[in-house]
């Protein structure tokens, strides 16, 4: 049996998509930008749930009018909650964003594999050890074929 | 002197937003207001423990009482980490002074304020504020370090706590929804009749791989390597002594007053094996010193993890144990590979070079690996009677996972040893041999004494260590300190 579409499916399915949505785009995705651009979209998701969680339809926002009579009103603890995760999210996001330049100065590329390739060799090379496992050493017998030196990229971002 | 409490939180928290313009001013005053607030937290929490009378209470913030206002509570579980936080940031406080040194100390204040806070807070809600405050001021003290490695890991343990604090959200989301409450306390009180079911469940999970990302559970914990490979050593060792125990203790605070599904606690215990195989597995392949002792810090949460699955909170006396043990013995650990950091094969003949380092380390080696008399036997026997007691397979195939992994634990802590026994090649000159010393080697050296005190009064400790884990344990304590008018009612 297909449930009816009221409003209220229809935005917790809206919350629910976003979040898997962003998780898979962070999953997924090559470019690190697009991973935190990602977790933004997780997040809207997960603050659309929070004020899903204490809305009513047949009340108002709550707000003190008059000394009278109060209409119902919704309930305003999800509203702090999700006014708050959004000032931490977006500080994060922030902080994310600065540190990206940073990588993109040092290493001149924001590819996930690329950046934690060079990653581990820097780390490699600090402690003076051979890395454990890398593209060219790789766990078992045979070595995996090289990185191709352009990768071709269908979503025609930079390389 | 109970409200006293919240001055633990608010005082680093404001020092931490007003040390950047202190420095500016005075640079000679600025340097002492750090260590200062921190002793000064210090103070009221062993104030509090000493004449107190090992009675929880619970302070409501701002006078607004819970559930609807946001409580503090101090049972003395809650107390001691809190305590620990404190005497640890005080410990590994960044004294040394160049550019940064204004940031980087205000960010350890942040850490420090947000992890007693982690201790503390009664609300759902307030502790995931406090858990993102940790994982910020964590993200700018690992880039810090400047290097481009530290970067790219500072990037990737972001993305990762990003997904983790999404699905904390998420989580709370639900039972915002179903119970209409955050209070700790509160949900204590309704969880057995409206979330002992598959949305309970679901939240828990959801809180679970959220939380577990600081407790390096298993499959979220790719970043404990990077970043204990790339921060400095006095933040390994906070991370892997302190923060990751106190994620630790809030996923045992939800498991033991709001989710009581005997499938929480298989899952946990499922995630601890699989967390004590990798862990231990990885630091027997490493070839260097940082290196191991993170994937050792792995292995360990995941004998804290199985611990904390044992039914009805059985475990708790051994968690605490296992806990704090683990907290000295990781905190000196990282301290002496402050010195001795880089590759093993580096580290011969340097017992010669510094005697007593090379001594701290089979020490903690001993300790962490389980000899008697050392605290470390102490805590793993505790485990291994409990998880002895139990019939289920799971549980046994638990113990079996443990007792093997004491032995890889053993086999890569000596291998160390030997090492740094051995003779220096001949063709190195003496000053290329690393060396311990200085204020690193001292501060293992205070671990090492605590470890050696605790040896020698281990039964005083253990009576102590019981009664606060019967404390903690006390799910109706727990409620009535918190609605201490109204007790059992809902509202």
């Amino acid at each position: 049996m297909i449930p009816a579409l009221t409003p209220e499916l229809i935005l917790y399915a809206t919350a629910i998509g976003l979040t898997t949505i962003g998780l898979a785009g962070v999953v997924l995705s090559v470019h690190l930008f697009r991973m935190v651009l990602s977790l933004v979209i997780a997040e809207a998701g997960v603050n659309l749930m929070l004020v899903l969680a204490g809305y009513r339809w047949d009340a108002v926002a709550p707000i003190l009018t008059s000394l009278g009579e109060q209409p119902a009103m919704v309930d305003p603890v999800p509203q702090a909650m999700v006014l708050t995760a959004i000032v931490i999210g977006v500080g994060v996001q922030a902080l994310a964003v600065s540190i990206l330049i940073r990588i993109r100065q040092r290493y001149a590329t924001l590819d996930r594999w690329e950046v934690a390739e060079r990653m581990d060799a820097d780390i490699a090379a600090t402690a003076g050890t051979p890395r454990d496992v890398s593209q060219e050493a790789p766990l078992g017998e045979r070595p995996l074929p090289p990185i191709p030196a352009k990768r071709v990229d269908p979503s025609g971002s930079e390389s | 002197m109970n409200g006293a409490l919240a001055l633990t939180i608010a005082l680093p928290l404001l020092g931490a937003f007003l040390l950047p313009v202190l420095m500016r001013v005075s640079v000679a005053f600025g340097v002492w207001i750090g260590p200062a607030i921190l002793a000064y937290g210090c103070w009221i929490l062993g104030d509090l423990w000493l004449t107190g009378s090992m009675q929880p209470f619970s302070v409501a913030l701002g006078g607004f009482a819970p559930p609807l206002g946001i409580n503090l509570y101090a049972d003395t579980l809650a107390l001691l980490f809190a305590l620990a936080a404190q005497l640890l940031g005080l410990i590994f406080w960044p004294f040394k002074l160049d550019q940064d040194s204004a940031r980087r100390q205000a960010l350890m204040l942040l850490l420090v304020a947000a992890s007693t806070g982690l201790a503390l807070s009664g609300d759902l809600f307030n502790l995931y504020v406090f858990y993102e405050l940790t994982a910020v001021a964590t993200f700018g003290l690992v880039a810090a370090s400047g290097t481009s490695a530290a970067y790219a890991a500072t990037i990737r343990y972001l993305i990762l706590s990003g997904i983790g604090s999404v699905l904390t959200l998420f989580g709370i989301a639900l039972i915002y929804g179903q119970t209409g409450t955050l209070n700790l306390a509160h949900l204590a009180q309704l969880a057995p009749e409206q979330l002992s079911n598959e949305l309970g469940l679901a939240a828990f999970l959801s809180l679970l791989i959220g939380i577990g990302v600081k407790a390096e559970l298993f499959p979220v914990n790719t970043w404990v390597p990077e970043v204990y490979a790339t921060a400095s050593s006095r933040l390994s060792a906070f991370l892997a002594g302190l923060v990751s125990k106190l994620a630790l203790l809030i996923i045992l605070r939800l498991l033991l007053l709001v989710f009581h599904q005997p499938e929480a606690a298989q899952v946990i215990l499922i995630l601890g094996i699989l967390g004590v195989v990798s862990g231990e597995l990885a630091a027997w392949r490493a070839k260097e010193m940082r290196r191991m002792l993170a994937f050792s810090s792995i292995g360990q949460l995941g004998v804290l993890f199985i611990a904390m699955a044992l039914p009805d909170g059985q475990g708790m006396l051994a968690v605490l144990a296992l806990a704090l043990h683990h907290l000295v013995i990781k905190s000196g650990l990282f301290m002496l590979a402050d010195g001795w950091g880089g590759a093993l094969q580096r580290l011969r003949g340097s017992a010669a070079a510094s005697p007593l380092a090379a001594g701290l380390f089979v020490l903690f080696s001993l300790s962490l690996v389980g000899m008697p008399p050392l605290p470390g036997f102490w805590a793993k026997f505790t485990l291994i009677t409990e998880l002895a007691g139990q019939t289920e397979p799971l549980y046994l195939m638990g113990l079996t996972v443990f007792l093997l992994a004491t032995v890889v634990e053993a086999a890569y802590l000596f291998r160390v040893a030997a090492i740094i026994y051995q003779s220096a090649p001949q063709e190195r000159r003496p000053d290329e041999i690393p060396k311990a010393g200085g204020l690193s080697l001292a501060t293992a050296g205070l671990f090492g004494a605590g470890l050696i005190a605790t040896t020698l009064l281990i039964a005083p400790v253990g009576d102590r260590l019981q009664t606060i884990a019967a404390q903690a344990q006390d799910v109706d304590l727990y409620i009535n300190t918190v609605f201490p008018a109204t007790p059992g009612a809902s509202q």
